[in-house]
């Protein structure tokens, strides 16, 4: 299903009154971020949204997908689900190869491929997922070996080339050890709409608009400005040069170089 | 009435997403009844929360399947008055299922435990299946197992449900709404292991003198066949075989060594 715009509509906080904003419009390839304070309603918003609600949650929140209001099917139909979720408490359960397992991904999605489309697309999501983790991902490493950065890049990369959930909800992986920036990007140039709870400025500040959150309701819709852009850019750059850093230590090497320039636009 | 049964194997989530479908259907009247084999205080929790009457059963020695069979008509008789009866079960072998055709059957699916090919009737039976822990594993593994449950079951409904945040009791407790009432027979959807009682000998119908008349036909011909489980009725047992016949599927000249009636 092809999504070009969601619509939310205000709803209620937790003593009932309205939220003091009508509704808001996200089109394809934005980033929305949810910020606010523990039991400010972040969960509930995420919530509401992969229910695509109608007003039958407790926030009496309304979703409409393009203009319309998302039938039943799209949300308990496995195949037509249109929403993908990344928190930082997955982990991998299958005992097999990162190439099996992406080849089971592929074909449980049901496309008809050849043997080569399959095995150029395990190519394509390992080569992509390796550009989000210090530590490279082969094809032959086992899943459950894969430490926590690498688990999240493989993610991060499947749900942008296999699932195909045109809206993907992450929830506080900053600190899952990737370069965090890689991910989103990898997802926005695949026109996916993404809602991001998080409480770190490099992402916060990378969004589109983001949510701010009060006792249950949306308060206020920032639009993220370009000073705002360019400091996340700035504090990206700082966090893949930390990680850069950390894969020298890792690897044993005497870290030689102090980088001090970097331009604050990135790259 | 409508019946509501939830299966699922032991620390699945069971109980925890009950106590939210509950919550979703204020204004009936709703019964809880809970099947373990060893002890259980749902009952207690779920009273206390929602102020609903509850029991627990314990089948103890018994296998829990039978003696839900065996309690289920006491129970529907003693709460006439109720809308919805909820019986949730515990403790099953996977080699039956609990539910009953008429009612809701909902199977609490655990999803960090295992393939759903190795699930028997319990999946395969169901109505619908809330798959819970889901939040703890990538999206990737979650739609092979969604998958893998619709290869088991494919006329299942899938809802993702959790215990903790009561994700997907919106979905369940819709679906209660509008499953059918009862009917005056009751009849297993799956049937029990037979051995020794009127289920044993494959009985499908909740009713003690239907159960009776069935231990006494599979008796009868128990009697005129050697037990040797010799297998070349085409049957594992001679307790399947007995039961095939009086299903209708097989005919009793099937047996090699069958004496005739009366024949010593």
């Amino acid at each position: 299903m092809q999504i070009e715009k969601i619509t939310i509509f205000g709803g209620y906080d937790k003593e009932g009154k309205k939220g003091n904003f009508e509704k808001v419009d996200i089109l394809a390839g934005q980033k929305i971020g949810i910020v606010g304070p523990t039991g400010s309603g972040k969960s509930q918003l995420l919530y509401d949204i992969e229910k695509l609600a109608y007003g039958e949650t407790k926030t009496k929140r309304k979703i409409l997908i393009n203009d319309e209001i998302p039938e039943k099917e799209l949300k308990l139909d496995p195949i037509k689900k249109i929403i993908g979720y990344l928190t930082q408490h997955m982990n991998f359960m299958t005992d097999t190869s990162v190439h099996n397992f992406l080849k089971t991904h592929i074909e449980t999605r049901g496309k008809r491929q050849t043997k080569e489309q399959i095995e150029n697309l395990i190519e394509k999501i390992i080569e992509d997922a390796n550009t989000i983790t210090g530590e490279k991902i082969k094809k032959s490493t086992n899943l459950l070996i894969l430490s926590g950065g690498q688990s999240r890049a493989l993610m991060v990369a499947d749900l942008a080339y296999i699932s195909e959930s045109p809206i993907i909800l992450i929830d506080e992986i900053e600190n899952a050890g990737i370069k965090i920036k890689n991910a989103l990007e990898l997802l926005v140039k695949k026109e996916k709409i993404i809602f991001l709870v998080t409480h770190d400025p490099i992402l916060a500040l990378d969004t589109d608009k983001r949510f701010a959150m009060k006792n249950g309701a949306i308060k206020e819709v920032i639009h993220t400005s370009i000073k705002e852009k360019g400091i996340a850019n700035y504090l990206s750059w700082i966090n893949d040069y930390l990680l850069d850093v950390r894969e020298e230590v890792r690897e044993g090497k005497q870290v030689e170089e102090l980088k001090l320039i970097c331009s604050p636009m990135g790259k | 009435m409508k019946i509501i049964i939830f299966g699922g194997t032991p620390g699945s989530g069971k109980t925890s997403i009950i106590k939210y479908v509950v919550g979703e259907l204020k204004g009936l009247k709703i019964h809880y009844a809970k099947f373990d084999v060893l002890s259980s205080d749902d009952d207690k929790r779920i009273k206390e929360k929602f102020d609903i009457s509850t029991e627990v059963k314990i089948s103890g020695e018994l296998c829990p399947d039978h003696y839900a069979a065996l309690e289920i008509p006491k129970i529907i008789e003693k709460h006439k008055d109720k809308d919805i009866i909820i019986i949730e079960t515990a403790g099953l072998c996977l080699r039956c299922s609990p539910y009953i055709k008429d009612s809701l059957a909902i199977n609490v699916l655990n999803i960090l435990a295992g393939k759903p090919e190795g699930y028997g009737p319990l999946l395969r039976d169901a109505d619908l299946v809330a798959v819970t822990k889901g939040d703890l594993i990538s999206q990737a593994e979650r739609e092979i197992f969604r998958a893998e449950v619709l290869k088991v079951n494919k006329n299942t409904s899938l809802i993702e449900a959790n215990g903790l945040t009561g994700e997907g009791a919106i979905d369940i407790a819709d679906a209660i709404k509008k499953s059918p009432e009862i009917k005056e027979k009751m009849v297993l959807r799956h049937s029990m292991p037979t051995a020794v009682c009127g289920y044993c000998y494959g009985n499908k119908i909740i009713d003690s003198e239907e159960t009776l008349k069935r231990y006494h036909l599979g008796k009868e011909l128990k009697a005129r066949i050697p037990n040797l489980n010799c297998g070349k009725c085409g049957f594992k047992a001679c307790n399947e075989f007995i039961r095939a016949v009086l299903d209708g599927e097989v005919n009793e000249n099937k047996c090699p060594y069958l004496k005739k009636e009366g024949e010593k």
